[in-house]
């Protein structure tokens, strides 16, 4: 549905984004991750074809960037950071207007079925000046899938948004999920964008990684077994001398063993330790968010995965 | 086309419900026009027909006033007020076309100009034959009706370029509008020329006034058409 290759922008002598190749497939929900000013609004762009990419080529929703700008744009919903809403025009009328533009075949019966779908039916005649900053974003979010659109672009859609408000609008992100719309989700809300995604990219200018969360986690860290002992042992992770066993260190009293598959590993572990004289209180997985994960790539404590 | 009727609507739509620019567009006319008919009506030219006429004449010139100065609050809040909304990216992320946007907003603040002009003019023509008579009907030469109808609608494109230019280009709307103003002051060249001439206008005049705002209207419409792109709004506005 989005492909592609060696994507640049320059402003100037400032590469926004440096050579980005991308692959994403049709259904898919796909985070696209990275601090601010790391180029995702302007990727974004490029891909919605609102502004031209100084190099490099992209399909969007089969459609080729550059040559077919206006087929992209009449394929593809945009749902910015801030709602960008008229104030003075109601709710309807915002829809109304947007469903015109792209030339949607029954614009009223349209509206009225995204009004209804996020609950702003009762309030289609308040202005959306009116509008509390949630109400907004959804009727934002109303305005960018009234024609149905193949990609849907979300940018920091729940950023300005308050606990609540963010709440609602990422449970109607999670039930735009269909088998034929994919969703490009920017974000640097890192436990949305685990929550949400089936694969994620970090992003800085370039990009420094892709792939599902789980899997990039495993891939970086590999897996990890904590184990609590009663009686703190030094030296006991030396006399282990178990071929799968990759790494050993003690974190708080803890003895953390790097493996790799520790549903059949685990077992043999404990046996160890306790043939070695450890007595074993505790036996869990260490779980590594995708916050961890980030913070390194950004902060360059790995090399890209 | 239709993309370009749904722009207009929805300009028009915003505007009716923004009170500034109904004051802007509604005030103005309803001054000139109501000041002009007091005069004709009142004092010296209650009894000299000859200062009468020449106080028709100098009303006459309000009409190349109000299609410079009536576009100005529209097309200042069309585009600022977009900014302040920040409504222009979702708007950009339609299939709507450069040319669309740009005619869009051109349009929807010369047009109401252009009638609100045109009716304040009749409206200004059947009170004065009303109250005053018909006589003065007759100093409504060919150059005149040409002017009003002919040049005052170049005057309002005019008016539209440069303040789309300015607006593009400011993030305040008071800003915008003063900027505008100022920027539009060659547009009332006509007005002062007539007013030096007196009574005297003449068609050659009026034509060689029409051509220069064309060329006028060219480069200043060229210049916001530019502007208007797309990478250009999204990039390099305020």
């Amino acid at each position: 549905m989005i492909q592609a290759k060696g994507l640049t922008r320059r402003f100037g002598d400032l590469i926004a984004v440096d050579g980005l190749d991308l692959s994403i497939q049709r259904g898919e929900v796909f985070g696209f991750l990275g601090p601010n000013g790391a180029g995702k609004t302007t990727t974004v762009r490029m891909l919605a074809s609102l502004i031209a990419p100084s190099g490099g080529s992209a399909t969007v929703a089969g459609h080729e960037l550059g040559r077919e700008d206006r087929a992209i744009r009449s394929r593809v919903g945009v749902l910015t950071e801030t709602p960008g809403l008229y104030k003075r025009l109601s709710a309807k009328d915002n829809l109304l207007f947007f469903a015109r533009l792209y030339a949607v075949e029954s614009p009223e019966k349209q509206v009225e079925k995204y009004l209804k779908m996020l609950e702003l039916w009762d309030r289609r005649d308040s202005l959306a000046g009116s509008f509390s900053k949630g109400m907004r974003q959804k009727l934002a979010l109303a305005r960018a899938l009234l024609h149905e659109p193949d990609v849907l672009f979300l940018d920091e859609p729940t950023a300005a948004l308050d606990p609540e408000a963010a709440k609602t609008v990422r449970e109607l992100i999670g039930s735009l999920r269909t088998n034929d719309r994919t969703i490009f989700l920017c974000t640097h809300n890192l436990d949305e964008a685990d929550r949400l995604c089936d694969r994620i990219a970090l992003f800085k200018s370039k990009l420094l990684t892709e792939g599902d969360p789980q899997s990039l986690k495993e891939s970086m860290y590999g897996r990890r077994t904590v184990v609590h002992l009663a009686n703190s042992k030094p030296g006991i992770e030396d006399e282990l001398r178990l071929p799968f066993v990759t790494k050993t260190e003690w974190i708080d009293g803890r003895l953390l063993v790097s493996l790799s598959d520790p549903i059949t590993e685990n077992p043999v572990l404990v046996r160890r330790l306790v043939e070695l004289g450890a007595d074993v209180q505790f036996v869990s997985e260490l779980k590594v968010s995708l916050e961890d994960l980030y913070l390194d790539l950004m902060e360059g404590n790995h090399g890209s995965a | 086309m239709a993309r370009l009727k749904v722009l207009l609507l929805k300009e028009w739509r915003e505007s009716l419900r923004n009170k500034m620019v109904l004051f802007g567009v509604i005030f103005l006319p309803i001054v000139m026009v109501g000041a002009s008919i007091f005069m004709l009506t009142t004092g010296e030219a209650e009894s000299d027909p000859v200062a009468r006429i020449a106080l028709f004449n100098m009303s006459l010139l309000y009409f190349m006033v109000l299609p410079v100065v009536i576009p100005l609050a529209i097309a200042v809040y069309s585009i600022v007020g977009e900014k302040e909304q920040t409504t222009l990216e979702p708007l950009l992320a339609t299939p709507v076309t450069d040319t669309e946007l740009f005619l869009g907003k051109a349009l929807a603040s010369a047009i109401p100009a252009i009638l609100v002009n045109w009716i304040s003019f009749g409206v200004f023509l059947l009170t004065t034959r009303f109250l005053v008579g018909g006589f003065l009907m007759q100093t409504l030469t060919l150059p005149w009706l040409t002017s009003i109808f002919g040049v005052s609608p170049l005057l309002a494109m005019f008016s539209v370029g440069v303040t789309m230019i300015v607006s593009s280009r400011a993030s305040d709307a008071r800003a915008a509008y003063q900027f505008s103003s100022l920027a539009v002051l060659p547009g009332l060249i006509p007005m002062i020329v007539y007013s030096a001439m007196k009574t005297l206008v003449d068609l050659r005049l009026v034509l060689l006034e029409g051509g220069l705002l064309l060329l006028g209207c060219f480069i200043v419409l060229r210049i916001a058409i530019r502007l208007f792109r797309r990478e250009q709004i999204l990039t390099r506005w305020k």
